[in-house]
């Protein structure tokens, strides 16, 4: 009985001590990931809608957008789209002309199996941007699917229809919201 | 002398995948191609190396009763810290191989090697083990991963080897990655078997 206790108190000494690192570690690295996060971002906003020269942030019933805007004039949207995809969230970037029409998609972060789910990001030899993002753009945000216009990754279905539903639900939703 | 052997074992004699048949869920996981293979094996290398130090640091005052939730909370905050660095520092490396660092926890090399070597011995020696059994690890995940690679998708390393192939995909599939281990265990074992009837004769 007295033994234990007394295992039990180191283990939960140990827990103590790797919880105050793991805070700590935290605590010094959470700034500078916000930072990569934000640069990340950044990047993904000029590489889908190269013509604007500034962007807006926004905000319209939980989505997250950036106006896209030319010498103070509309050109389109970025919209931050979040798909369940096999191992977690996947974390999009998708920019919409005001009309709905996409004009890119880039994935942000996501966690999927390495060789399989990851595709969905994977840039092939000779190419510059991802072979599976690429057939979402020139067609309309609200009215995609698997098999009807986009082409899933063999091995890949879940990762593949995460993104398209995801893509497919955020710009529908998004359409109603700045219509009204 | 001594030293030597502990790093080579871990190359051949005591190889966690094709001897010790560890950290096969992984292995299964990340062997379609090349590149994925190499990035495991690096991040696994490094995780064991650091891993296997502090665990034989600590490894006088571990309880021997409860000294295996001990080592899980070591090696996931050993884990979890290097996780953060890299995506605070370097981005470019965390995106290369940030998926593969969460399947290091679950890894069974890294407690296998805590548990069997590094709560025995001193922190050099243990680091030095510890090096052996990943690039031991990386080998072998570099040699499934180019077959599959080369059977399944046709390319090594991202080169295409033949037009005239057509890849039966099922090989960078789970299928094909079982395949593959049991093919390439049943040799090894093959071999390794008329080296000790030789041996006895």
């Amino acid at each position: 009985m007295k033994q234990t206790v007394k295992f039990g108190l180191i283990l939960g000494f140990i827990c103590l001590i790797a919880t105050f690192i793991l805070a700590f570690t935290h605590e010094i690295t959470k700034p500078k990931i916000e930072e990569q996060i934000r640069r990340e971002e950044e990047a993904a906003l000029k590489a889908i809608l190269p013509e604007a020269d500034y962007f807006r942030p926004g905000e319209a019933d939980g989505i997250e957008y950036f106006e896209g805007l030319r010498q103070s004039e509309l050109i389109g949207y970025c919209l931050k789209v979040t798909g369940s995809g096999y191992g977690g969230y996947i974390h999009m970037m998708v920019g919409i002309d005001p009309s709905g029409v996409i004009k890119g998609v880039r994935i942000l972060e996501h966690h999927e199996t390495p060789g399989l789910g990851s595709k969905i990001d994977e840039i092939r030899k000779g190419d510059s941007s991802p072979y599976f993002l690429r057939q979402f753009v020139g067609k309309r945000g609200d009215s995609l699917a698997i098999r009807k216009n986009i082409d899933a990754i063999t091995g890949a279905t879940i990762s593949s229809k995460a993104v398209t539903d995801a893509i497919q639900k955020t710009v529908s939703e998004f359409l109603q919201k700045v219509k009204r | 002398m001594k030293t030597s052997s502990e790093l080579i074992k871990g190359l051949w004699n005591e190889n966690p995948t094709f001897k010790m048949m560890l950290g096969l869920c992984p292995t299964l996981a990340v062997s379609t191609s090349v590149v994925n293979g190499l990035g495991m094996g690096v991040a696994a290398t490094f995780v064991l190396a650091g891993s296997s130090v502090i665990v034989s640091m600590v490894r006088h005052i571990i309880p021997e009763k409860v000294r295996i939730p001990c080592y899980i909370v070591i090696i996931a905050t050993f884990v979890t810290i290097i996780e953060l660095l890299m995506k605070a520092y370097m981005p470019l490396l965390s995106r290369a191989l940030g998926m593969y660092v969460p399947l290091i926890v679950v890894n069974c090399i890294v407690l296998g090697r805590a548990e069997a070597f590094a709560s025995k011995a001193a922190p050099v020696v243990s680091a030095i083990d510890a090096l052996g059994m990943g690039m031991g690890f990386t080998w072998a995940l570099c040699l499934i991963s180019a077959i599959r690679e080369a059977l399944g998708n046709g390319t090594i390393l991202g080169f295409g080897i033949s037009d005239y192939f057509s890849p039966p995909l099922f090989m960078i599939l789970a299928p094909g990655a079982l395949l593959t281990i049991g093919v390439l265990i049943a040799a090894i074992n093959h071999f390794s078997a008329r080296k000790d009837d030789k041996r006895w004769t």
